[in-house]
């Protein structure tokens, strides 16, 4: 378990992040939303060990975060962030390759290949990082982070991920989650800040609302994710129809220009 | 093709590359202990190399052997040791700071490895602590004045782990200047005899060898030289970025400061040894990932030997192109860097549109 207590993280005396406390579970995708500057971001970057916060604590598996070393830390969790540039002209299978360096010497030969036919980016493994689309670099550095956590291990484990669909298309976005939901019934927790309301609604376990540096709400999604909530939360009118084993949850934000036209009508 | 055929390929291609490279410097040795001044046949050479692994034949001149051992072979290793370390340190900084642009000159790594031998060579004979070093006081000093420019330009050019190419280079623009200023200050206080040194020293040519320095650089590159072949998974992961790496279990503080070191250890004993040759530490890890690519499992020790060819090559031309007189090897580096960095600059600002 992931625990997280009180977390307080301030740039220039002024708090970004107060006083946010939750937990993650093995076996649950728990989906971070809010508006721009909600803080969503640098709560993510205490939790994955990049910033320290004043006050306040992270537990891995009931461990302070400040008491692992970086190599054990590295084969807890698995950390994707938001944009990742490379320096120098790495193919492909190179930068995938990376996401074993955490293992040492003991993985499974067929693990990279593995992983990257499931994030459609085996064919792609000759080809120079730097001249792929934004939405295949987001698969390939998906890949080198699923393959640090792919295999099982005898303790639970983390999948940080920070905007991970952002430039895809519909299809693999889908694709993407999919994986997501596979991969955590591996006794790993998974914790993804997205904007999509209707990926979170559809296949988050958990929902945390973020507003202001707050956690205004947060637990299971239909308990979390209803239409006052959100349109407090967004400040936009955002209307709710749940969904059922069959049909998906559907999540809509009334165009402004309906808007306008609404009030008229009425 | 499947996983293992693909990185067992890799690494077979790696492989050969390195052999290859290692086939190149030694056939570049040979040619570089045969011209020169004095001419010795390659023929001369091998009779000696027969005779001495016991075979004898006795084709060659006690002129030519001295000639050999005392002179030309010294010199030939030193330009080999200075400009491979130059070649790596070149690589590892660029990895650091995670740009192809940096190089040890260009950063004032080189130029405050310089002051502090300037220093050493103009006040190192009046203070007894100084003097008391000995031989590896310079070598020493210049390690100390690379090392406090390396992390003032680090210090200057970082900001929450991430290094701004415009703000190093800025930094590197201020340090050279500043020590450059402060060597100019220090010359004015040296006596004769320092000056007569400090001139000899600075004009940075490898002609000064013997078996002395050999050693000394010897002794002085073999660690630093280690320690950064060691840090290619680590370097590897800081190309994704410092955090990433960090996400992938490296412990980018102690790695930084390794490669810091390191660097500034190479470079130091470098300048200290030939004076600062510049542009090495930028061509030759750029030639090798433009050749066999990034993975720097391939380009530490493949820019150790290239930069060692390059600088072999370099200290031929130096010996031969004005005969018998010689020119100054940062000369004949510069003439060949120079043109390749202006060509580097327009390529990068073709790759960023």
């Amino acid at each position: 378990m992931l625990q997280a207590r009180d977390i307080h993280f301030c740039i220039h005396n002024r708090p970004i992040v107060d006083r946010a406390t939750l937990q993650l579970e093995s076996g649950e995708l728990t989906v971070i939303l809010g508006p721009n500057g909600a803080g969503k971001s640098s709560l993510f970057k205490v939790l994955s060990g990049d910033s320290t916060c004043k006050h306040g604590s992270v537990h891995y598996n009931g461990k302070a975060l400040s008491d692992y070393k970086s190599i054990q830390l590295a084969q807890v969790r698995a950390v994707m962030p938001q944009h990742s540039s490379l320096s120098f002209p790495f193919t492909v299978f190179e930068v995938v390759e990376l996401g074993l360096l955490p293992l040492g010497k003991t993985f499974r030969k067929e693990l990279l290949q593995e992983v990257m036919v499931e994030t459609q980016t085996w064919e792609l493994k000759d080809c120079l990082y730097g001249n792929l689309s934004g939405g295949e670099k987001q698969r390939v550095q998906l890949a080198r982070v699923l393959v640090q956590i792919w295999d099982k291990r005898p303790f639970p484990r983390y999948l940080l991920l920070d905007e991970p669909t952002s430039s895809m298309d519909i299809a693999l976005q889908h694709h993407v989650l999919s994986i997501i939901q596979r991969i955590k019934s591996r006794n790993i927790a998974v914790l993804a800040i997205l904007h999509d309301l209707n990926l979170a609604a559809n296949y988050a376990d958990k929902v945390i609302l973020m507003k202001n540096g707050n956690i205004l709400h947060q637990g299971k999604v239909n308990e979390v994710m209803t239409g006052p909530k959100l349109q407090a939360v967004f400040g936009h009118p955002i209307e709710v129809y749940p969904g059922d084993e069959f049909r998906p949850t559907i999540i809509q934000s009334t165009p402004l220009n309906r808007i306008n036209k609404q009030i008229k009508h009425a | 093709m499947s996983l293992q055929t693909l990185t067992y390929h890799k690494e077979k291609k790696q492989m050969k590359v390195l052999v290859s490279l290692s086939v190149l410097l030694l056939a570049v040795i040979l040619i570089a202990l045969s011209v020169g001044a004095f001419g010795i046949p390659m023929t001369s050479i091998f009779s000696m190399i027969a005779d001495g692994m016991g075979i004898s034949t006795g084709s060659y001149t006690q002129q030519e052997l001295r000639v050999l051992t005392n002179i030309r072979l010294p010199r030939v290793l030193l330009a080999m040791l200075v400009g491979g370390g130059l070649g790596l340190s070149g690589a590892a900084l660029q990895g650091l700071f995670r740009n192809p642009l940096v190089e040890p000159g260009l950063i004032g790594v080189s130029s405050g490895g310089a002051l502090f031998a300037v220093i050493y060579i103009v006040f190192g004979a009046s203070m007894p602590l100084m003097s008391s070093l000995g031989k590896i006081g310079l070598p020493l000093f210049a390690f100390l004045g690379g090392l406090i420019n390396t992390f003032l330009v680090y210090k200057l050019a970082s900001q929450s782990g991430k290094t701004d190419i415009s703000l190093l280079i800025l930094a590197g623009v201020a340090l050279n200047a500043l020590c450059g200023a402060l060597i100019g200050l220090v010359i004015f206080y040296a006596d004769d005899a320092a000056l007569r040194n400090f001139t000899f020293w600075s004009l940075g040519d490898i002609g000064g060898a013997n078996w002395q320095k050999v050693g000394i650089s010897f002794c002085f590159l073999l660690i630093p030289v280690g320690m950064i072949l060691s840090q290619f998974r680590s370097l590897n992961a800081l190309a994704i970025g410092e955090n990433e790496a960090f996400h992938m279990g490296v412990n980018v503080q102690l790695v930084k400061y390794i490669l810091l070191f390191a660097s500034a250890l190479i470079v130091g004993t470098a300048v200290s040894l030939t004076g600062t040759i510049g542009f090495v530490g930028l061509i030759v890890p750029h030639l090798i990932r433009l050749l066999y690519g990034a993975d720097h499992k391939l380009v530490l020790p493949g820019s150790f030997l290239l930069g060692a060819i390059l600088l072999s090559v370099a200290d031929i031309l130096a010996r031969t192109l004005m005969m018998p007189a010689e020119l100054p090897i940062g000369i004949i580096t510069a003439i060949i860097g120079a043109p390749f960095f202006i060509w580097l600059i327009i390529n990068f600002k073709n790759i960023r549109r």
